[in-house]
């Protein structure tokens, strides 16, 4: 008797203790709100990626252009200082969103290469008014295997540093291509050495997280690991704890910046920002710069 | 209750099938050391510090450590359970069908004592099971691949979420962590196989049944569509034992989840003996 006795105590005892220590909430979506606003204008830099192509495999899965003018809505409700935007069909698609952005962004797309969409980089114009010479944006080209990601060069004020922001868009079907890609991409970025202030953002279409219930060891699963570890060498993932930024619960759209002098304020994945059929939320990331 | 564990632990030293475990193991060990060598060979025909140019370029990523992260972990998933509920599901039913039970019932012991001193032998061979293991992998890692530090990326074994490290020392103690805390989360299929080794009167069948249930829910589990159920299946709070295998062990965690399967293994293990009580034994 006292052996069924103690059992009862024991399952009892394990019961109650299941239910006191609660387990971490791991991967909570960050959900900070703008909470102390832009006080320190000039030295927080916000930015924001979406890849505004479509889940639509049937028709066009590249962004449409009935959908730019609520794109366009987003970016200036969120202000946005630079943003890097994927899968437009090409560079009439740009002119149209700076139209609908009112001329307060300038913008450029990247070469085509082997792919059939683009990545665009936006940059805002200070004060809302056109830039003048002096505060001009170098655009560039990113060469990465048969495709191209997009950068912008600027400063947020003349009289602050360089920063860089570089809108890539990695193969979604193969991981060794997407290891290439980022690897390259991360190689440009180093190697243009004028800026400690370099951000990568963009859909890189790996997911390595523990949110993924995958544990075996496959050759994708390494390739996108060394991508990821590669990219943590040299930048800090600033949307770590942003949450899911794709549906069927992916975290695949990245906003990547450098480990120091970048400091965090605010990661939120725009989950109510996406319209019609897309298939990827805007990343959103507010840092402070540390100059 | 201690003369019972006794006779038990005299029984399952003297069966084959312990001695089976031991041997299948080691033979995954040696299939493991093979796949280890072969790997980077057959995948980038001998190009392999090329291949594994920014996390695995480093020579010392591959060592002993590693090897035996890799092997507990797939084996834990696939291959050890299999043993505990062979062991566990041939207890009453393997006694019922030698015909054995009844006599062993008949004794002046009471059914409490036989069914827990039954678990009590599961256990301990659960614990040997995976201690040796573990020390096995760690001293074949050391004579055919070396020493190092514990390196972990994100991805391959979903452990972490960043890069992360555990220094060589520290990593031993956390194998040493691991043999008990797997030995804790396997119990959960012990006990599941000792319950339907009391229902079933086929110990093929209560083994069958426990392995069908595992690795049902252990499949279900990885499949998204079935991502809302994933919490309330015993194989997910099974996990936590990889825990103590992560840079910072996760210790809240931990010890939701280990307390989770105690109430699954006593819990099991109750209705076992109340049922096992009840139990009309006509053989």
């Amino acid at each position: 008797m006292w052996i069924k006795l103690l059992l009862a105590i024991v399952l009892v005892f394990f019961l109650v203790a299941a239910f006191v220590v609660e387990p971490a909430r791991e991967h909570e979506p960050n959900q900070q709100g703008a909470a102390g606003g832009r006080a320190a204008i000039g030295s927080r830099l916000r930015l924001l990626t979406w890849n505004i192509g479509n889940g639509d495999l049937e028709s066009e899965s590249r962004a449409h252009a009935d959908d730019l003018p609520a794109i366009a809505q987003v970016i200036l409700d969120n202000d946005a200082d630079a943003v890097a935007l994927q899968e437009l069909t090409g560079e009439d698609q740009l002119k149209l969103l700076l139209t609908d952005l009112k001329d307060r962004y300038r913008g450029f797309v990247s070469m085509r290469g082997n792919s059939d969409r683009v990545e665009a980089v936006l940059v805002k114009n200070q004060n809302n008014r056109p830039r003048r010479r002096e505060d001009d944006v170098v655009f560039s080209n990113v060469p990465a295997g048969d495709r191209f990601a997009a950068a912008a060069t600027f400063r947020l004020q003349k009289d602050m540093p360089v920063v860089m922001l570089v809108s890539a868009h990695a193969d979604a079907f193969k991981a060794a291509r997407r290891r290439t890609f980022v690897a390259e991409v991360t190689d440009w970025v180093r190697s243009q050495g004028q800026t400690n202030l370099s951000f990568i953002a963009g859909d890189l279409n790996f997911e390595v997280s523990t949110r993924t219930r995958n544990d075996l060891f496959t050759d994708d699963v390494k390739h996108d690991s060394e991508s990821y570890a590669y990219l943590l060498k040299y930048f800090r993932d600033l949307g770590l704890d942003a949450g899911e930024t794709s549906i069927n619960n992916r975290r695949i759209d990245y906003i990547l910046g450098p480990p120091t002098t970048a400091h965090l304020v605010r990661a939120e994945v725009l989950r109510g920002a996406a319209i019609g059929r897309m298939d990827h939320w805007p990343l959103l990331v507010e840092v402070s710069l540390s100059l | 209750m201690f003369t019972q564990l006794r006779f038990e632990l005299l029984k399952l030293v003297r069966s084959k099938g312990f001695y089976l475990s031991f041997a299948a193991l080691a033979a995954f060990v040696l299939l493991m050391l093979w796949g280890f060598y072969s790997y980077a060979q057959q995948k980038t025909s001998g190009l392999a510090t090329e291949q594994f140019k920014y996390t695995y370029e480093s020579k010392s990523y591959f060592n002993g450590l590693t090897f035996t992260l890799y092997s507990l972990v797939f084996a834990f998933s696939l291959v050890i359970p299999i043993f505990v509920a062979m062991t566990a599901g041939g207890q009453i039913a393997g006694e019922r069908r030698t015909g054995t039970l009844r006599m062993i019932c008949i004794r002046p012991v009471s059914r409490v004592s036989i069914v827990v001193s039954k678990f009590l032998a599961v256990a301990i061979h659960t614990y040997l099971l995976l201690a040796f293991f573990i020390g096995l992998n760690l001293l074949v890692g050391l004579m055919f691949v070396g020493w190092g530090n514990l390196e972990l990326y994100p991805g391959p074994l979903n452990l972490v979420d960043v890069p992360g490290q555990i220094l060589r020392d520290e990593a031993l103690w956390r194998f040493c962590y691991a043999s008990f805390s797997g030995t804790w989360a396997l119990l959960v299929v012990a006990a599941i196989a000792m319950l339907l080794s009391v229902i079933f009167d086929n110990p093929v069948t209560a083994v069958a049944a426990t392995i069908a249930i595992y690795l049902m829910l252990y499949i279900v589990g990885r499949i998204e569509f079935f991502v809302n159920l994933r919490p309330f299946f015993f194989t997910t709070d099974m996990d936590f034992w990889r825990d103590v295998l992560k840079p910072e062990v996760p210790w809240h965690n931990l010890y939701h989840y280990a307390a989770t399967c105690g109430a699954y293994i006593f819990g099991l293990l109750l209705t076992a003996v109340l049922v096992f009580e009840r139990k009309d034994i006509t053989t």
